[in-house]
């Protein structure tokens, strides 16, 4: 099947065919909670549209793999308008985003974290906000990333503090939307100068103004650039940037902090790489140094402080919240490096970061449903009281570390062998991969402190008996543990999209 | 064209207000007060765009306000209602006793 029948139904909407979808999906989900009052007949509204997105994305994205072609958003007198467009990068990271609102959704149905009170819009926040994410990678305009970053912002500061008896989700809702509130201050502003500077919004053209030979950086580009950097920087939650990340994962229901952490942080990623690769690759080396150097010092400090701090924390919440802190700084490699290799170990990365943070997240949050602690002591003995559980979290502690044949693995295989070698080169970046691999041992000490109060530590007194958890939770974290097992031995099936995308978003200027 | 208003003082306004909107946000207590900050700040970037805009003669600086205004509302919206709700739950919004959670 291609996807020639829905250009023949939508005609030029067919760009945003997925998201119009969820759209839909969340403007009817308060008329369903409404008529039926039942969490469950809302998770099943909002799973089965988000279901029939991700096969149209599917078939979208097979169909311009195969064509080697984009969709457009447009009319009939102006085909390309410019705002939206499909290519295999967005529809790669499409993907990406519903399977992480999949997660969140399915289990925010049976979670006892979230209250029945008020789950249409839940459901409702929960969809818009993956719609803003599709709408942000799909974009080609800093007006459509800037509206797109702000929907998935505001329904997330209304998502966090939606528990909303409880004082830490209050104290933390207070916290994002302030530090929110600051980056998007400092993203326009940023965007303001970038538009005065060269007198355009449009990304292409954006970019071939800097790759134009005679291209001198202004003092108002400049101030644009670091201003955006600093804006999207607290998005993703990147030292020296990261300060609100784990007081919100903690006080946010675990789903939300699922939906954070895996979601919208990669969202932030993406912006990263729409914007600022767009402007830069394949220019001078003396022009573009600068901006590699900002972005490998960002880094190298993103992954030092998430590592060395989560070292000290006894939330396991917090915990897993720095620990994404210092898994945006490996990320960010592929940002100082700026090839496509590179390109490409990030966006597998990140896919792989969704099963291991998101399953690790499912074990917390089935474990809280079922009546533990959030503090790494309550995990005392967790092998006795059920062992799978603790495999399955030993696996995705393990991956996150970095332990072959696991997913997380391969996936930094990859991307520090992009810093390290280049066209058969010894790159410059060696040091920053050296730093990346220096972290990578100091992170396995507090993933393997968990490990050892699960499978080492006595339980506490009164707290050794049977621990059974939901079937949905079950289902969802034996889908994560099965993904990262999988995407380690066999990591084609995703690093080959990986590929095509990275190539589709640098071939123009490469 | 010398009579015009040379654009250096539309972008002076522009970059005082964001100071002040930032020195506000990092410095007062009251978190209200650090919401309107944050407005002011918004603002900033909005007089950038309107300058930048009439004095290239191109019509997405104006496209850019209008966007900026319709966010900045719904942030306010649910900036406001979030603190509404931490004053009922904690009975302070002062962002001296928001500190049940640190490191």
């Amino acid at each position: 099947m291609d996807a020639t029948i829905f250009t023949d139904i939508f005609g030029y909407y067919t760009a945003i065919l997925p998201m119009l979808l969820i759209l839909v999906g969340a403007l009817v989900m308060p008329a369903v909670y409404m008529f039926t009052r039942k969490k469950m007949a809302v998770t099943i509204a909002s799973l089965a549209f988000l279901i029939a997105s991700a096969v149209v994305n599917i078939i979208m994205l097979h169909y311009i793999d195969s064509l080697g072609d984009y969709i457009y958003f447009g009319s009939e007198d102006a085909p390309y308008c410019g705002i939206f467009m499909y290519t295999s990068f967005a529809g790669l990271l499409i993907l990406l985003f519903q399977v992480v609102a999949f997660f969140a959704i399915l289990v925010s149905g049976v979670s006892s974290e979230v209250t029945k009170l008020h789950f249409g819009a839940y459901g409702a926040l929960m969809l818009i906000a993956t719609a803003g994410m599709m709408f942000v990678v799909s974009s080609t305009d800093l007006i459509g990333i800037f509206v797109g970053v702000e929907a998935v912002s505001i329904s997330s500061y209304a998502l966090v503090t939606l528990k909303r008896r409880d004082p830490r989700a209050a104290e933390a809702g207070v916290k994002y939307v302030i530090i929110g509130g600051l980056s998007t201050a400092l993203t326009i502003y940023g965007i303001s100068m970038i538009y005065g500077a060269l007198g355009t919004i449009d990304l292409a053209v954006i970019g071939a103004k800097t790759h134009d030979p005679d291209f001198t950086y202004s003092w108002a580009f400049i101030i644009g650039i670091v201003t955006m950097m600093a804006g999207y920087g607290f998005k993703i939650a990147a030292a020296p940037f990261h300060m609100w990340a784990p007081d919100v994962y903690e006080g946010a229901a675990t789903p939300v902090s699922l939906f954070l952490a895996t979601g919208s942080k990669k969202m932030g990623l993406a912006v990263f790489f729409k914007i600022f690769l767009f402007m830069f690759v394949g220019v001078t080396a003396v022009k573009v140094e600068p901006v590699q150097y900002l972005f490998a010092i960002v880094a190298a400090v993103s992954m030092t402080v998430g590592n060395v701090v989560a070292i000290a924390q006894n939330n396991i919440k917090r915990m897993l919240a720095y620990s994404s802190i210092a898994q945006a700084g490996y990320i960010l490699i592929a940002m100082a490096v700026m090839t496509p290799y590179a390109l490409t170990g990030g966006l597998f990365h990140m896919f792989t970061h969704v099963f291991m943070k998101g399953g690790a997240f499912l074990i917390v949050g089935a474990l809280i449903c079922a009546g533990v602690g959030e503090k790494i002591s309550d995990y005392n003995g967790l092998a006795k009281r059920n062992p799978l559980l603790a495999f399955a979290m030993m696996i995705f502690l393990f991956s996150l570390a970095g332990v072959p044949p696991l997913a997380g693995f391969t996936s930094k295989f990859v991307l520090f062998s992009g810093a390290i070698y280049n066209d058969g080169v010894m790159s410059q970046w060696i040091w920053l991969a050296f730093i990346a691999i220096l972290n990578s041992a100091i992170s396995l000490y507090y993933y393997v402190r968990v490990i050892k109060a699960m499978y080492i530590e006595r339980p506490a007194k009164g707290a050794d008996q049977k621990l059974a958890i939901g079937k949905v939770f079950g289902f969802a974290i034996a889908v994560c543990a099965i993904a990262v097992v999988v995407l380690g031995v066999y990591p084609d099936i995703i690093l080959d999209p990986c590929a095509t995308a990275a190539n589709d978003l640098l071939h123009w200027w490469m | 064209m010398n009579q015009l208003i040379p654009i250096e003082y539309f972008l002076t306004f522009g970059a005082i207000l964001f100071v002040i909107g930032a020195y506000g946000v990092m410095a007062k207590p009251n978190t209200l007060i650090v919401l309107m900050c944050t407005e002011l700040m918004l603002n900033a970037a909005n007089i950038n765009f309107i300058a930048f805009s009439a004095f290239m003669g191109d019509a997405y600086g104006q496209v850019m306000v209008i966007m900026t205004i319709s966010v900045a509302a719904a942030e306010v919206a649910v900036g406001i209602a979030i603190l509404l709700n931490a004053y009922k739950v904690r009975k302070s919004t002062n962002a001296d006793d928001l500190t049940s959670m640190r490191w």
